[in-house]
């Protein structure tokens, strides 16, 4: 295991610090309460005005914004959630981190305006699995909305697989559930993998079907659940919404029992169209390949909606008809040995921002012209172009800028400048960072495996300090 | 015995790879649903078949490479996970006639854990259990054994979550990324990747495409000692 000298937990740099904007942070108390039993680690945003152009003692206060960090805690077996604050000077001590969320039945799906953050949990309980949408607001970092549903007959032993989706210019957020019940139990005999001794054991079979649950931002109300038809059904599905539809990609489980006849048709997912609030879609048809399974996601501006496929293919569904349309990224094109991380973010002016690490480009791509490439960012490859957190190249909120992680020979990070695609600033104390992320306010957010795991970073790449957290993270929101 | 890992297609992969390295693997180990960034082995098998066939190493691997922060998450994602591997396993397996499970009854799964990605126990218990308990194409014999992709040394968790994995959640074997001495399909000289305390490293990726500068886009990969990485893999017995 390597090992770093463990340094201060939270350090502001100031004025005399090297590279530093002068900018002084402000200390929030974070969370009034938690939510369930552990850890969810929330960092307030630092209202840094205009980045680059920053000017040292302006308040940060009226953009703050505070951003949830997920992962793994060390003695803790799941997702789990936690927030921290920065010290008021750097003199002051360092906050500590606020658990606020463990165990977590999938994770954190963050809304599209940026305002609130969807967290799901489930527990069994006597008759079925309740089923918990939390709202997080991102401004106060407290518990905005919560709503309830049980779903009943579902046992204690079952596995509840829930998926919020917000749905653009709609205050309705869907909960795609995948419900995977055991089937069956029996002995079977097994070869141990070490000593090839058979061994027996109890094996238990299971299937999975969808439901479907609305929330409503308005009332706090929550209908459903709808049961789908289409048992037996793998549990991955993909999801998207607009004003009015839910676009729900699902696959059927292929059956041992299949007839030859059916083997090539049942490989085929299905695309499905549910008007929001509905567990009744108002179309289903065939869809191409690959089956659902974690692809990016996003609605785009038509109401469509856009999956990243294979890492170089984006997949445009009409979400009036269903038709699917497969269209090439040329930057993406480039296939190697390892897949990469890919993201793929839909832009307030229409665009869509699209990153491939593990081939060193990001692209800006117009979906009002199929996808056409408008600018093209190339960077040399991290460290970790496929390791979590998946996002590893960000674009600053005017869009001018294009941060990246730095080389993997030196680390640290880089700016390159949209317009021009060449390098416009850079900055290294030999750290690899892992993962990068653009907070609302235009500052910086690079995460790493060993403490302190949390470095801020001005838009021009000056320190702004560090954090410590328990997590090791796995994506922010 | 060393063979090829690799993101694309067999089919379009193998004659630059031979080419390279002037010979041909003894097995190739593809990706399969749910990898979203990844050409999967499943959307054509028959084609990745007779690529594999043509390609002289008529065996195939499985991995998933799943979207990595699901890797610290719940028993809920894990379940699904596997679930979709198994089944895109089993998809494949229709769709080709003349492929076949291993003679040993041992096909090994590989779920792909990078360097920076931390494995929760829920998900790694649940996505491990799924597929040792999966009664593939319904033969009754329990082929799938859940193994792990992994850098053994990383500071995040990995060896420390499948050390308290017990029964048939403890991976069967480590497939370790690390170190990278790179070469070629001859192999390095001296078997020396990275372990996990509890489960041996049976497969050793010595040379990565970025890293050792390959223009074929393969990983180079080599068997532990005592271990026939064809064994357990699917076979294709002719060409489809």
């Amino acid at each position: 295991m390597r090992s770093r000298r463990r340094e201060k937990a939270v350090r502001s740099l100031g004025p005399s610090s090297p590279g530093g904007d002068g900018f002084r942070l402000n200390r929030r108390e974070v969370l009034a309460g938690s939510i369930g039993a552990g850890a969810l680690v929330a960092l307030p945003d630092m209202g840094i005005g205009g980045l680059s152009g920053f000017r040292p003692g302006k308040s940060s206060q009226a953009t703050l914004r505070y951003v949830f960090l997920y992962g793994t805690p060390g003695p803790e077996p799941g997702g789990s959630l936690v927030a921290t604050t920065f010290p008021a000077s750097p003199a002051a001590p360092p906050p500590a981190p606020i658990p606020v969320a463990v165990n977590l039945a999938a994770a954190p799906v963050l809304s599209p305006n940026q305002a609130v953050t969807a967290l799901s949990t489930v527990d069994m309980v006597p008759g079925g699995a309740k089923i918990t949408l939390t709202l997080l607001d991102a401004t106060s970092a407290t518990v905005a909305q919560q709503g309830s549903v049980t779903v009943p007959g579902v046992p204690a032993d079952a596995n509840v697989l829930v998926t919020p989706v917000f749905a653009p210019g709609s205050a309705i957020v869907s909960l795609v559930l995948a419900i995977t019940m055991p089937a069956g139990k029996r002995m079977v005999r097994k070869a141990d993998p070490g000593s090839g001794s058979l061994a027996t054991q109890w094996s238990t079979t299971w299937v999975s079907h969808h439901a479907l649950a609305y929330f409503d931002q308005r009332s706090g109300a929550i209908t459903g659940p709808f049961h789908l038809s289409g048992e037996p059904s793998l549990a991955l599905t993909t999801a998207a919404a607009n004003s009015s539809d839910l676009v729900l990609w699902t696959t059927r489980e292929p059956q041992a029992d299949d007839p030859a006849d059916l083997r090539a048709h049942a490989t085929r997912s299905r695309v499905s169209v549910f008007p929001l609030g509905s567990g009744t879609a108002r179309l289903s048809v065939s869809a191409p390949s690959p089956w659902p399974g974690g692809e990016p996601v996003i609605t785009l501006p038509s109401g469509d909606v856009a999956r990243m496929v294979r890492g170089r293919q984006v997949q445009v569904c009409s979400a009036r008809t269903g038709e699917v349309t497969e269209l090439g990224i040329p930057a993406f094109g480039q296939v190697r040995a390892k897949p990469s991380a890919v993201t793929m973010q839909a832009r307030s002016d229409g665009t869509v921002f699209m990153t491939k690490p593990g081939a060193g480009v990001a692209v800006i791509a117009d979906p009002a012209e199929e996808f056409r490439t408008t600018a093209r960012i190339q960077f040399p490859l991290p460290a970790t172009p496929l390791g979590a957190p998946w996002t590893k190249a960000v674009l600053s909120p005017a869009g001018d800028t294009c941060y990246v992680l730095g080389p993997a020979t030196t680390g640290g990070l880089s700016a390159y400048d949209v317009a021009s695609g060449k390098m416009a600033g850079s900055y290294s104390d030999g750290s690899q960072y892992a993962g990068l992320y653009q907070l609302p306010s235009g500052a910086l957010l690079a995460v790493r495996p060993e403490n302190p795991r949390l470095a801020f970073f001005s838009a021009g790449l000056s320190p702004l300090g560090t954090a410590d957290t328990n997590l090791d993270v796995s994506a922010v929101y | 015995m060393t063979g090829y890992d690799t993101a694309g297609s067999i089919q379009n992969t193998y004659a630059a790879a031979n080419s390279e390295f002037g010979t041909n693997p003894n097995f190739w180990i593809r990706y399969f649903t749910p990898s979203p960034a990844a050409d999967l082995f499943n959307d054509d098998a028959l084609a990745e078949s007779q690529g594999a066939w043509d390609s002289g190493g008529p065996y195939v691997g499985c991995i998933s490479a799943p979207r990595q922060s699901r890797l610290s998450g719940s028993a809920a994602e894990g379940q699904a996970d596997a679930q979709a591997f198994a089944a895109a396993m089993l998809a494949a397996y229709h769709a080709v006639g003349p492929i076949q499970l291993p003679a040993n009854g041992r096909l090994y799964c590989w779920l792909d854990q990078e360097y920076s990605t931390s494995l929760s126990s829920n998900y790694w218990n649940a996505w491990a259990s799924y597929l040792a308990n999966y009664d593939f194409a319904g033969l009754g014999t329990f082929p799938l054994y859940p193994c792990l992709y992994c850098n053994p040394n990383a500071p995040y968790p990995s060896c420390s979550t499948i050390a308290k994995a017990h029964g048939i959640n403890a991976p069967a074997a480590i497939w370790s990324s690390e170190p990278e001495p790179c070469g070629d399909l001859s192999g390095p000289s001296v078997w020396d990747p990275q372990e996990c305390t509890t489960v041996p490293t049976k497969l050793w990726q010595f040379g990565e495409q970025g890293v050792c500068n390959y223009s074929a886009n393969v990983d180079l990969d080599l068997g532990g000692p005592g271990f026939t990485t064809a064994h357990y893999c699917f076979y294709v017995q002719s060409r489809p």
